[in-house]
């Protein structure tokens, strides 16, 4: 049996990006040292996160499933660092650091900015009151119309219709707000998806749907989601009259340039388009799932399976930005080797592989989460419905 | 091209469409943040013409044709609600409010749930519903008890013009999502028109009862066309020597059960009548609540009288077969009053 692994894109496979001989209009070109420093620190903070949830969960402390974002860090920074905070996003549960990080770059402590804080989002992980929905539902489901999150469900592209409802009110409000939506590969077969994306193209709304393609729908290969003669999922924009833009999701300067161009058309009434990101998944589909997952992607790879682990690690998202600033002249080699995050599985990594500010931030988030009441019980009947009208 | 609006109030007495159609341009005007979507709601102005007018009026950004797509137009509302909007969302018939069901229950429903309250959805979701018209198999259902057991989810069914206008008025600010149930075979009986109070005076509140008629002998609940089904049983029953007191529920979420109490304190005789299939039917869970709060009340057997647990066929003895009749309610009840 042939076996399909999607290969590992270069910003040249882009379809319908810009023209890479005209390279002002890429919104990259426009990006600074100290951008494309804070992007790696980002990258550094989201797998931070990540690995410090993993071990938090190994240990018992947290309750639910956890869907690691490892090795997809790039998606989420690349796509929510040119975002303005009145930009709204519905994230998934591969997404959860997205909560935090939405309109950071306006200042990681900054009490103004239009993003969860890491504290209200570690409180929603270890199920606390402190957390913007007080822990009624699990990981990934909060939102907050005051963050421009909308609060998601277990059901995929089920937020995309929406995300369409939200900017097309933001509009006749006179607001110029895009929307990201996140959907897994898999997500793009549900009929929501098509129904959701039509009526967004239909009507030129803002809507960036953005398509994480980490190879796997829990256990189900792209093989078996994607009809043959379809190269990419971004390829059904085609049937939408949309553009459809292909980023190698292990690259945070290639993922920004490709959804910075959708943005940028979206909030100029242009219209929506669709963004596939080209990752790969780490771990299982939830931690649940970890070990059989660690079976089931090697039978599937077979002979290939040393190499695809090797390329995975080859192509982590912080050793692909560290390449970037080394060949820019940003980082020296030897810069790039310091805290040597990437290309290691979470129970390789400690703290000193990462910044100390980043292990700083985060471990704020915690404490803050640990030292947080749950809810009171009477809570779980509250607010079925909204009393005293609209 | 849609014919010019009719005049919004006339004074003139209102079947129950006209009365829904009033209601709507009525909080259209008022409410300059509302939003209309549906399929075929603008340029035709509904497929019964409910919005008949409502476009012209209003433009196409608030009155929005959609794709056929029940699921878009109950998630795309949602996203406007979520985003401070007040929405109507029309489903054609309400049998393709399967298509939008994800969206209704889990994306709509527990918004305000999943949010601790930071959310609320301010939407209703109406639509044609009922049988005895010849719908067939989709376009005459009566599929109520599915919102009914999701929490979160509003559930209202009219079936007098004054109720329909004042119920949906109320419905498009309360602030919750509502499903809405209009009875398509009574949008046009001439035999129900009536004056409709204006603006705030035809304000009807949701979860509150209304007596429609008072008897000593018997209490009969039920809603929407049902209730007519059970007036003239009431009549019918005069000639047997029984009052009936028949309650038209309005609501059935929230439930108004101190008026079937009240009612029970008097008759101590129920009998529960819709038009949905019997398992796991609003019936039944009136019946159930009764058996539970008043069992001490009833001097006899409490019982349901509900559409047989088929779907609605097509032709006119198959579809009379199946749906509870008149006669039906006659028997059940004379069982009940000679119990």
């Amino acid at each position: 049996m042939e076996q399909y692994v999607a290969k590992s894109p270069s910003s040249e496979s882009s379809k319908m990006s810009s023209d890479p001989a005209a390279p002002d209009l890429q919104p990259r070109s426009a990006l600074t040292p100290d951008d494309r420093k804070e992007l790696l620190k980002q990258l550094y903070l989201a797998r931070y996160f990540d690995v410090r949830l993993i071990k938090e969960k190994k240990r018992g402390r947290l309750r639910g499933t956890l869907y690691s974002s490892h090795n997809q860090e790039a998606i989420i920074v690349g796509s929510l660092f040119g975002l303005k905070g009145t930009d709204w996003i519905s994230p998934i549960h591969r997404d959860m650091p997205a909560f935090f990080m939405k309109d950071m770059r306006a200042g990681w402590r900054n009490p103004d900015r239009i993003g969860m804080s890491v504290q209200e989002v570690c409180a929603q992980v270890w199920g606390k009151a402190t957390s913007p929905g007080r822990a009624r539902d699990n990981w990934s489901h909060i939102g907050s119309r005051a963050k421009r999150i909308i609060c998601s469900t277990s059901m995929l592209a089920g937020t995309i219709p929406a995300a369409a409802g939200v900017v097309y009110a933001d509009r006749l409000d006179g607001g110029d707000a895009v929307c990201l939506t996140f959907n897994g590969e898999g997500s793009t077969a549900q009929g929501v998806f098509h129904e959701a994306v039509n009526f967004a193209a239909v009507r030129k709304l803002p809507v960036v749907t953005i398509i994480e393609n980490n190879q796997w729908a829990y256990g189900t290969p792209v093989r078996d989601s994607l009809p043959e003669g379809l190269e990419s999922f971004a390829g059904r924009a085609a049937g939408y009259g949309i553009p459809g833009y292909i980023a190698d999701g292990q690259d945070v300067l290639d993922v920004y340039d490709k959804v910075m161009t959708a943005v940028n058309r979206a909030r100029s009434g242009e219209g929506s388009s669709i963004v596939e990101c080209i990752s790969f998944r780490a771990y299982g589909h939830g931690d649940h799932d970890d070990d059989r997952a660690a079976r089931y992607r090697r039978e599937f790879y077979g002979d290939r399976w040393e190499e695809v682990i090797a390329e995975e690690r080859e192509r982590d998202p912080i050793a692909v930005m560290k390449r970037h600033l080394v060949g820019l002249g940003e980082m020296t080699a030897e810069e790039a080797k310091l805290m040597p995050a990437e290309g290691k599985s979470a129970m390789e990594v400690n703290d000193l592989d990462f910044p100390e500010d980043v292990v700083k931030y985060l471990n704020e988030g915690v404490e803050f989460a640990v030292a947080s009441p749950p809810p009171p019980a009477e809570e779980g009947s509250m607010w079925v419905f909204k009393e005293g009208g609209r | 091209m849609s014919a010019a609006p009719a005049p919004l109030v006339d004074g003139a007495k209102k079947n129950y469409l006209l009365a829904l159609r009033e209601a709507i341009f009525e909080e259209m005007e008022s409410n300059p943040n509302m939003l209309c979507l549906g399929e075929d709601i603008g340029i035709l102005g509904g497929a019964f013409g409910v919005t008949d007018g409502l476009q012209l009026r209003y433009g196409r950004d608030r009155v929005i044709d959609m794709p056929i797509s029940e699921a878009a137009i109950v998630g795309v509302g949602c996203g406007m609600a979520l985003n401070g909007k007040t929405v109507m969302a029309e489903m054609q018939f309400i049998d393709f409010i399967s298509c939008g069901f994800d969206q209704i229950v889990n994306m709509t429903a527990t918004f305000h749930y999943r949010t601790a309250g930071d959310v609320n959805i301010n939407m209703v979701i109406r639509g044609p519903a009922g049988g005895y018209g010849g719908g067939a198999l989709y376009h005459s259902q009566m599929n109520e008890a599915w919102f009914c057991h999701s929490p979160g989810l509003k559930v209202v069914c009219p079936s007098t013009p004054k109720d329909a206008k004042g119920l949906m008025k109320s419905a498009l600010r309360d602030g919750n999502p509502v499903i809405f149930y209009e009875i398509k075979e009574l949008y046009r009986r001439r035999d129900l028109e009536e004056f409709v109070p204006e603006g705030e005076d035809a304000l009807i509140p949701l979860g509150k009862a209304r007596i429609a008629r008072e008897g000593e002998s018997i209490t009969i609940v039920t809603y929407g066309q049902n209730v007519h089904h059970c007036l003239e049983a009431a009549k019918k029953l005069d000639a047997e020597g029984f009052s009936a007191e028949v309650i038209d529920l309005r609501s059935l979420v929230p439930l108004d059960e101190e008026t079937i109490l009240e009612s029970l304190k008097k008759t101590s005789r129920l009998l529960v009548v819709n038009e949905a299939p019997m398992t796991c039917g609003f019936a039944g869970e009136v019946l159930a609540r009764m058996s539970q709060n008043a069992f001490e009340l009833l001097d006899a057997p409490p019982a349901r009288i509900t559409r047989m647990d088929t779907p609605v066929p097509w032709v006119k003895p198959l579809e009379l077969h199946v749906l509870p009749s008149v006669d039906d309610i006659l028997q059940a009840a004379l069982r009940i009053c000679r119990y």
